[in-house]
């Protein structure tokens, strides 16, 4: 799958300074989930899926979710920041096979 | 909602260095990230067990009075169960919410995800998209900064299709 | 909805009028005529053709999409040329001397390899999740003090008593046994009131709330199918063999070459002789102008689709339903929609009208109403299968449960199906990707 990683980032149009932000975000992955062979044993595998994301804003990481394989395919994730200042927000997504993909957005005050 | 500008960066992982091994009470590790480690966040284990892993013998007090789950009670299918969870907390530096566990009682991997925030966050909340693989309770577990623990769950019904799906 | 209707002679007569009016009646009154469709052979991927590969048994495996069942159906199916009539009805007497079992008439009644029965019927018990409410709540029928042999003939054959049921005949099809269905009697007679009170009214499918759906299709960070089609429009501007894009000839981009175009899909085409879906005209257009095959139901022809459709997006589906051609389309793809086929005797009308089963609950699933409109959110997201489907697809797919077999992605059965769904959507806008379970 060649898409695997395309990251969406969304926030609201308007932003005043001191606004807490919502941010939802939505990353393309299979999320491997644990297979079992005709024995209903465990398959032995590195299951691919995302096992952290890391939200990081004005260089300050503000939330990070460690993240199982019960998570949904292309998962969807939001949280929120305290939009002190205009700067990058940065969302980065790693997977248990070294993937690391990352969607940022600039936030400025309107 | 306005769209930006996603930057689609597939980046070949170097090394990360260390990105916050945190140790919580209980013995749990967050795994390296980037690589699938033996004590993973997400175990095939019974609830009783992921419970006991994460919190030991801590005691849970009921959370209905601060903590907003969001969930459907059913769900059309157990792939894709939308649920966000809100807690009434001010969110200084001396006071806010350090944890948000979401656990699915009946799922072979009950830990679903372990949020963690900072007070820069401004409000305790998250959301994801979530699998239950059947009918059964969905906790949202909150640690707040000096410790205390509290829960809030309900019960998610999951759809089986009429129409072989 | 325009009717052309012919121009009228001056010179009048009442049998000139009748006539005139008939030819007004509308786009699907005429009687189906199948004499001359062209043979059509399908340009989908493998997968998709609806073909059958022999076993050294002399029976034959279906070929189909990964994980869907292999099974040959023995009923009939959509294809016209398709001679096989419905099950015969059958008339049958209950056998005497056989114990019927309460308990294993239960465990029928719940078991999704047969019916389940509770995909229709509502029966007591907290275990009982979801049952249906196509058919007749049965949880107090042991009252009624129906015959056993009545009972046993509805179950074998409702047609004798029923004769538009949309039960499907079980005994005759050979879904449940003689002795099955003689437990399932004996467990229905004991169904008697008092009800428990509901403790939960989502159980019950008749006050069972109804579900919500999964939101802004339109949102890339909510419908993968979005994000995966957003982006420079590859697509759109790769040369293909032929040195050429779609881009060399549709100028200004897709969003601006396509606006309005899909608003009048399906459609007959005449190059082709019959009607076409975007999907069926890209997997002859693309390589006729680029070169490059872009074969129905491939992920490069839904994602062409979808780019395609997207450009029309608020624009009001607008096909046309009065040419000669489309009206006798229509005629066939509306007798498609009644045509009772498969193992289980269905027709689309069973489960998606509103005099039937449409916004009732199939197990735990609501189904759709035809009426409503349900073409204009094609291709989609479907969340448990993480992929994007389109509408031949969900036909192909409608043909596990009914027992039957799938034709090809591309048939002109199921284009004519499509453009008679499409009619309800006429003056409803847009909106593609859609997102569903």
């Amino acid at each position: 799958m060649s898409d695997i990683g395309k990251v969406r980032l969304r926030i609201p149009s308007s932003i005043r300074p001191g606004d807490v932000v919502q941010v939802r975000s939505l990353v393309i992955h299979p999320m491997e989930r644990i297979e079992r062979d005709a024995q209903g044993k465990i398959v032995q595998k590195n299951y691919n899926y995302i096992n952290k994301v890391i939200v990081t804003y004005l260089g300050k990481t503000v939330a990070t979710f460690d993240t199982t394989q019960s998570v949904a395919e292309n998962p969807f994730f939001s949280f929120t920041f305290k939009a002190t200042d205009p700067g990058q927000l940065k969302v980065q997504f790693l997977d248990t096979t070294g993937g690391r993909y990352e969607g940022t957005v600039e936030i400025k005050f309107s | 909602m306005t769209d930006n500008h996603p930057v689609t960066r597939r980046a070949v992982l170097g090394t990360l260095g260390a990105l916050g091994v945190a140790a919580a009470g209980g013995g749990f590790v967050a795994g390296a990230p980037g690589k699938a480690h033996a004590q993973a966040l997400g175990q095939n284990e019974s609830v009783q067990d992921a419970m006991k892993r994460l919190f030991g013998d801590k005691p849970i007090k009921d959370g209905a009075a601060i903590i907003k789950l969001d969930l459907p009670l059913i769900a059309e299918n157990g792939a894709v169960v939308p649920i966000s969870v809100s807690v009434d907390s001010p969110m200084t530096a001396t006071s806010y919410v350090k944890h948000i566990y979401v656990v699915a009682d009946k799922n072979r991997i009950p830990i679903v995800t372990r949020v963690t925030l900072a007070p820069e966050a401004g409000r305790a909340f998250m959301g994801a998209n979530i699998r239950l693989g059947e009918t059964g309770d969905v906790r949202a577990i909150v640690e707040q900064s000096d410790g205390t623990l509290l829960q809030v769950k309900r019960e998610v019904k999951v759809t089986v299709g009429g129409c072989g799906g | 909805m325009k009717m052309r209707c012919a121009s009228a002679r001056p010179a009048f007569s009442w049998a000139a009028l009748v006539a005139l009016s008939a030819a007004c009646a509308g786009p699907v009154a005429d009687v189906p005529d199948y004499t001359s469709l062209p043979k059509w052979t399908s340009r989908a991927i493998p997968e998709a053709r609806g073909d059958f590969q022999a076993l050294p048994d002399g029976k034959r495996a279906a070929v189909r999409y990964r994980g869907w069942t292999t099974r040959d159906f023995n009923f009939r199916t959509y294809a016209y040329a398709d001679p096989r009539a419905e099950p015969p009805i059958q008339r049958v007497t209950m056998p005497a001397g056989v114990r019927g079992d309460p308990q294993k008439g239960r465990v029928l009644f719940l078991n999704r390899a047969k019916g389940p029965c509770t995909g229709c019927h509502l029966i007591p018990g907290d275990d009982v999740w979801p049952a249906g409410s196509v058919g007749p709540d049965q949880s107090i029928i042991g009252d009624r003090k129906l015959p056993d042999q009545y009972l046993y003939q509805l179950i074998w054959d409702p047609r004798v008593v029923f004769p538009n049921t949309s039960m499907p005949p079980w005994g005759t099809i050979g879904g449940l046994s003689s002795e099955e269905i003689v437990h399932l009697v004996a467990y229905l007679q004991t169904l008697k009131g008092p009800v428990p009170p509901e403790k939960d009214p989502d159980r019950n499918p008749f006050t069972r709330r109804k579900p919500v759906g999964f939101g802004d299709n339109l949102d890339p960070t909510n419908n993968p199918a979005v994000l995966l089609t957003d982006g420079p429009e590859a697509l759109w501007t790769a040369r293909g063999p032929m040195a050429k894009a779609c881009a060399d000839c549709h100028e200004g981009g897709v969003a601006r070459a396509m606006r309005g175009v899909a608003t009048r899909y399906p459609k007959f085409v005449k190059a082709y002789g019959r009607v076409m879906s975007v999907e069926d005209l890209l997997a002859v257009h693309a390589p006729e102008t680029t070169g490059r095959p872009l074969p129905a139901e491939s992920t490069d022809n839904l994602t062409l689709t979808i780019l395609v459709k997207r450009a029309s997006n608020g624009l009001p589906v607008n096909i046309d339903t009065s040419s000669v051609e489309a009206r006798a389309a229509l005629a066939r793809g509306k007798a498609t929609f009644y045509k009772r086929v498969g193992e289980r005797n269905h027709t689309c009308v069973d489960c998606h009208t509103p005099e039937k089963g449409a916004n009732k609950f199939l197990g735990g699933r609501l189904l759709g109403d035809v009426t409503d409109g349900l073409t204009k959110h094609f291709p989609l997201w479907r969340t448990d299968r993480g992929e994007v489907w389109g509408m031949r697809k969900r036909f192909q797919w409608c043909m596990t449960p009914l027992g039957m077999n799938m034709l090809a992605a591309d048939s002109i059965e199921y284009a004519e199906l499509e453009l008679y769904l499409t009619t309800f959507d006429n003056g409803k806008p847009l909106s593609v990707p859609g997102i569903r379970h």
